[in-house]
């Protein structure tokens, strides 16, 4: 079975490119644009093996669903979080309670190999 | 006197005909009270002696009475109208009299011979000097007169006496006229200087009230805010613009002290704070920046010093209300500009390293070098649009740096990860060193201490055809802590140094354009270091090298553990 990874990203192109990373190295990847969307998805849905959670968000902002959901949903414990953000000070601030910190503009092959690293060996 | 003086001054402007005149009317005036006493004495003389002759006392008394009369009336010519007839009628007048107070044998050479000498010594003083002379013949005349009446020889040595006295009188009065001349010349010219000098002060009296009025007025029509306070931070002077621009009515802040006037409840806390630093370090401030009242206020002081001494402090208040608006206009307008910038970059940036990773198949050599290309024109855009989101969050003030424990090691470490291919790309070596007694962590903000590495390596790497750069981190003392980037470049030219740090040196500056650049990156270094309280220096020597020498302050940390992880 394929490890699921959420891409939680507004921008179109950075999405794709993301699924794209994610999706060459054999992840199964769900995409959400909107803040309030991804807050639905992660309380409802299957909990994803990877979470990529982009901070600025429409609706409901990115630090948000970070602190409020995945942090205090027991579901979501083993998922493993990499914010994504062109703001070092939010990686500063957060850093701290995620796996792992990308500052954009967010290199295909780094996140593609970053990726790749995370999943569990077969 | 002061009642005296009335009676004895005389209407006249010739100095010289005052003196005599005024002496002549103190001489009638004795001679009247001589006379008075005169008067009394007979009329006691008859109350007490009813025996006495009746007929030789009505003679004294009519005498004295006509007597007293011929006074008052030679005083009156005197005051009214002439002082040389007035004195010759007095002296005619004691002549006479004189020649009938005795008997013609005493007179004319006897006890009274001495009586003609009065009139002459008088005349010398009241009359001319050489008058005396006239009174001495006149003299000798009535006592030859006298002596033929009663057939006696004339005693020559009267007449030769009342010459001599003449000729005595005659020079002392002319020599005391000379004096008197001579004192009056001299005062007169006192009076003149007395009266150019007075003339002078009061024209510079003038000039400096006119001085004074036109630079109070050029004062009360600036529009900053101008307070002048003294040493003791007392205000002194203000200008009427100070009452529009801190809200305070005029009247009210002269003799306020500074730190009264800070009080003022419409100044925000932050800018109090501020200024009582001004206050309290006597420092000189230019244009910093101040909010009173909804209103941005930018303050410039300096010291007054006058003959090197210093005599207080002027403050100047301008109002920089539209001008703080325009620059967060324009600092948001560069925030949102760079980030919408910023967003399509990222995505060409990806796709290009999709297209260079065949994601969607094999590509050829050509393609994948195309890709690249694409890659690293963006990635120079990305870096330019980042500095200029950074200048200007610091043009805005909006940058500040944020304390946590850093490791040394770490940030060596991630500077390779970042600019390892960047140096190795030109065929350099990047090479790096951290102090053996270094502390494992300090406190700083890790994110501009890497963005300074990383623009200085830029720079070096940008600057080296060959060789190395290298990066020091140094612990000169307990205190203190510094970055060294060294390289092996072409130099920086000795003019160039002191505009290397200024903004868009790059884009403006003439003589960068040969050389390939200074931008945005060594200036930011530069205004990150100084907002950190560091100093950053550079040497360097044509075609040897540069090394650029930064040193801040230590603040030790006590738990530099940090969890943050990265890739």
């Amino acid at each position: 079975m394929k490890e699921l990874a959420l891409i939680i990203e507004d921008d179109e192109d950075l999405a794709s490119i993301f699924a794209e990373a994610l999706r060459g190295i054999g992840y199964e990847v769900e995409q959400v644009a909107d803040g309030r969307v991804a807050q639905e998805r992660l309380q409802n849905g299957i909990p994803p093996f990877l979470i990529l959670l982009d901070m600025h968000l429409p609706h409901v902002s990115g630090p948000d669903l970070l602190t409020n959901i995945i942090k205090k949903d027991e579901r979501l414990s083993k998922t493993m979080v990499i914010i994504t953000t062109a703001d070092a000070r939010m990686g500063d601030t957060y850093g701290d309670l995620v796996d792992f910190v990308m500052i954009k503009p967010i290199s295909f092959v780094q996140l593609r190999d970053l990726t790749a690293r995370l999943k569990p060996k077969e | 006197m002061k009642y005296l003086n009335p009676i004895l001054n005389v209407p006249t402007t010739d100095p010289d005909d005052a003196r005599r005149r005024r002496l002549l009317n103190i001489l009638l005036l004795g001679t009247l009270v001589a006379a008075m006493i005169g008067l009394v004495s007979i009329v006691i003389n008859i109350i007490l002696n009813p025996e006495v002759s009746q007929s030789e006392t009505q003679i004294l008394l009519v005498g004295i009475t006509v007597f007293t009369l011929g006074i008052f009336g030679i005083y009156l010519v005197n005051r009214r109208f002439s002082g040389r007839l007035a004195a010759l009628l007095f002296l005619f007048l004691l002549t006479a009299i004189f020649s009938f107070t005795d008997t013609p044998e005493e007179l004319s050479n006897g006890r009274s011979l001495f009586l003609f000498t009065i009139p002459i010594a008088m005349s010398s003083l009241i009359l001319l000097p050489q008058a005396s002379f006239l009174f001495a013949a006149l003299s000798s005349g009535i006592v030859a007169w006298l002596a033929f009446t009663i057939d006696h020889s004339v005693n020559l040595f009267g007449p030769i006496g009342f010459f001599i006295l003449a000729l005595v009188s005659w020079l002392s009065a002319r020599s005391l006229e000379a004096a008197l001349k001579d004192l009056r010349a001299i005062n007169m010219d006192l009076d003149r200087v007395v009266a150019e000098r007075t003339q002078a002060l009061a024209e510079s009296l003038d000039r400096e009230r006119i001085e004074a009025g036109r630079n109070r007025a050029i004062l009360n029509s600036i529009a900053d805010g101008v307070i002048v306070f003294d040493t003791k931070w007392n205000a002194t002077l203000a200008n009427p613009a100070v009452r529009s621009m801190l809200d305070f009515p005029l009247e009210l802040i002269i003799d306020k002290n500074f730190s009264e006037i800070i009080e003022h409840p419409k100044l925000a806390t932050k800018s109090r704070a501020l200024l009582y630093a001004m206050m309290e370090h006597d420092t000189q401030p230019v244009g910093f920046r101040v909010e009173w009242g909804g209103k941005t206020l930018s303050v410039s002081a300096a010291q007054v010093d006058s003959r090197h001494e210093n005599i207080g402090t002027v403050t100047v208040f301008r109002d920089f209300t539209r001008e703080a608006e325009v620059e967060k206009l324009k600092s948001t307008f560069v925030a949102i500009v760079s980030h919408e910038l910023r967003t399509p970059l990222s995505a060409i940036l990806g796709y290009a390293e999709m297209f260079k990773e065949s994601v969607y198949g094999p590509m050829n050599e050509k393609q994948v070098n195309l890709a690249e290309r694409i890659m690293k024109n963006t990635q120079r855009l990305l870096g330019l649009i980042n500095d200029l989101l950074d200048q200007a969050q610091m043009e805005a003030g909006k940058l500040t740096i944020q304390m946590a424990p850093v490791k040394p090691a770490d940030l060596l470490e991630s500077l390779h990860s970042v600019m390892d291919k960047t140096a190795s790309d030109k065929g350099l070596r990047l090479t790096s060193e951290i102090d053996d007694n270094f502390p494992e962590a300090f406190n700083g903000d890790a994110a501009r201490l890497q963005q300074i590495l990383v623009n200085l390596v830029n720079n070096a790497v940008k600057f080296t055809d060959q060789g190395s750069v290298h990066v020091k981190l140094f612990y000169p003392s307990q205190y203190k802590w510094g970055i060294e980037v060294s390289d092996t470049g072409r130099g920086i030219p000795e003019s160039e140094i002191s505009y290397i740090f200024d903004t868009f040196r790059q884009v403006e500056g003439t003589a960068t354009r040969v050389h390939g650049g200074f931008g945005l990156g060594l200036s930011i270094v530069k205004q990150l270091v100084t907002l950190m309280s560091g100093e950053i220096k550079v040497q360097s020597k044509l075609e040897e090298g540069t090394a650029f020498i930064i040193t801040l302050p230590l603040v030790p940390a006590e738990a530099a553990q940090s969890n943050r992880r990265s890739p």
